[in-house]
């Protein structure tokens, strides 16, 4: 119980670092040129470029679409570390084959899963006001995307075995196998140029830092939330089973 | 290592005799990849006659492949499970690693033989107008080679959980199309290169078949680790 306790406090403290982020990105962060964009190179479609007295061109607003930085990497970066736990979970549940770590790794996938869903969701927002289209087969995109894929087979491969040890011991195999072919998509399609934005290596402003690593401690303290919270109601309902079995017996 | 060995072809020899015997993997592989065939004829067929299909060739006849392989492997390891065989492999004192590279071995060997049929074929059906291959001939074979070794490998694995799921076939394709795509990408783009030409066709063919090898080493090395916890569920 006490764990639940925390998981909630934690649910709380993320959901208002989050959303002083969210106001942070709309208030206090600058600009972003990213990479090799330059500033009078139009590439927020959603709000045309206008001329300006002093600086040449100007966006007729802020770069609207640019906030969306600000949740979309925190949230894709908590799926991939999410994921990584849930291999690791694999990993220790093959190698002790305790039913706890099967548990876990599976609550954790689930979590990424989440992660997995909004990242995508932030990301075609984007996609959809930065390149004008919903999707684009671009390799970042398509990785990701495959990922994915992955992580719903996980859950296909899961449900469709009846046996419970079997069950176990066939996700925590394919969570390895996820984990590993994950980096091996990101890294083969590396040697085609993307256009999805590099920010971090373009160098970025203190002002923005700062919301960033805000929305991201959020997300992980809502991440980590969401886990403990699914996992409380794993041992519960374990215990409904037992007391269940029990009352027969 | 000797006895590993003779247990290997053992293993091995029962796959090939029990081919030999029924014929039914061999067969009904290469029906279905006739019949994929015949399918992208009507895909190909509005497309005019200024469109080249060699530009997709490569696709084409991967993802003949790779459905094909999934078609196969099922048959493959629904024998082992049917007629108990696998459960007397269990009981006999071989390793695990041994059953998997062996059977792997067997599912490597009846894809290539498909391959060995489909390939001329596709290219009697779809590649007279814009003629053969002009980069040296064993290009497309090497990388084909390259390409299958990783389909069986990994595909042995994923075949040898998903016949004891509900849904067999359907969560093997699950499984397998997300985990083949890094392998499919690049080993489509080594057969274009060495199917069209031109320049820098070489770089891009072996750079293509340098990641094919890259994912076959990684994706067998961590088949062969998994394969005891799941052969033996």
């Amino acid at each position: 119980m006490r764990q639940l306790k925390i998981a909630i406090v934690l649910l709380l403290i993320g959901g208002v670092l989050t959303t002083a982020a969210f106001f942070m990105a709309f208030y206090t962060a600058e600009m972003q040129s990213f990479g090799t964009v330059t500033f009078e190179e139009q590439i927020d479609t959603a709000y045309p470029l206008v001329g300006s007295n002093d600086a040449g061109y100007q966006y007729g607003r802020a770069w609207f679409s640019q906030k969306i930085f600000y949740f979309h990497v925190p949230v894709a970066e908590a799926s991939f570390l999410i994921l990584m736990i849930a291999a690791y979970f694999a990993v220790r549940f093959l190698m002790t084959r305790r039913r706890e770590y099967d548990t876990k790794s599976r609550i954790a996938m689930e979590t990424s899963l989440i992660f997995v869903v909004l990242t995508m969701i932030t990301g075609v927002l984007w996609t959809k006001a930065s390149w004008n289209v919903w999707w684009e087969w671009e390799p970042r995109l398509t990785t990701y995307f495959i990922m994915m894929l992955m992580m719903i087979a996980y859950f296909v491969l899961r449900n469709s075995t009846e046996d419970e040890e079997r069950r176990a011991l066939y996700g925590a195999v394919f969570a390895i196998l996820t984990a590993i072919n994950a980096p091996i998509s990101f890294m083969i399609t590396r040697v085609i140029p993307s256009s999805h934005p590099v920010v971090f290596q373009s160098g970025m402003a203190t002002s923005n830092l700062l919301p960033f690593i805000i929305a991201q401690i959020g997300m992980l303290m809502i991440g980590f939330a969401v886990y403990t919270m699914r996992m409380s109601e794993e041992r519960l309902s374990e215990r409904v089973e037992v007391a269940k079995e029990e009352l027969e017996a | 290592m000797g006895l590993s060995w003779r247990q290997y072809k053992a293993i091995l020899r029962k796959d090939i005799v029990m081919e030999l015997r029924t014929k039914e993997m061999v067969t009904s592989m290469g029906i279905y990849a006739l019949l994929t065939m015949v399918v992208y004829q009507i895909a190909l067929s509005q497309s005019g006659s200024a469109f080249d299909p060699r530009q997709i060739a490569a696709g084409l006849l991967w993802l003949a492949f790779i459905f094909t392989s999934m078609l196969g492997l099922n048959r493959s390891l629904i024998h082992e499970k049917d007629q108990g065989c696998l459960e007397a492999l269990l009981l006999s004192p071989v390793d695990r690693p041994v059953i998997f590279f062996a059977k792997a071995t067997g599912n490597l060997i009846f894809l290539l033989i498909v391959e060995a049929i489909t390939i001329p074929l596709f290219a009697f059906l779809f590649l007279q107008k814009g003629g053969y291959a002009p980069g040296a001939w064993w290009m497309i074979p090497l990388v084909l080679f390259a390409g299958s070794v990783g389909i069986a490998g990994v595909g042995t694995l994923l075949a040898t959980m998903s016949v004891n799921t509900k849904g067999k076939d359907v969560v093997l394709a699950v499984m397998m199309v997300p985990l083949m795509y890094p392998l499919l990408l690049v080993a489509v783009s080594a057969t274009t290169a060495a199917i069209l030409g031109g320049d820098g066709s070489t770089q891009q063919f072996w750079q293509g078949l340098g990641m094919v090898a890259a994912y076959d080493a990684i994706m067998i090395l961590a088949a062969y680790a998994l394969y005891e916890f799941v052969v033996g569920a």
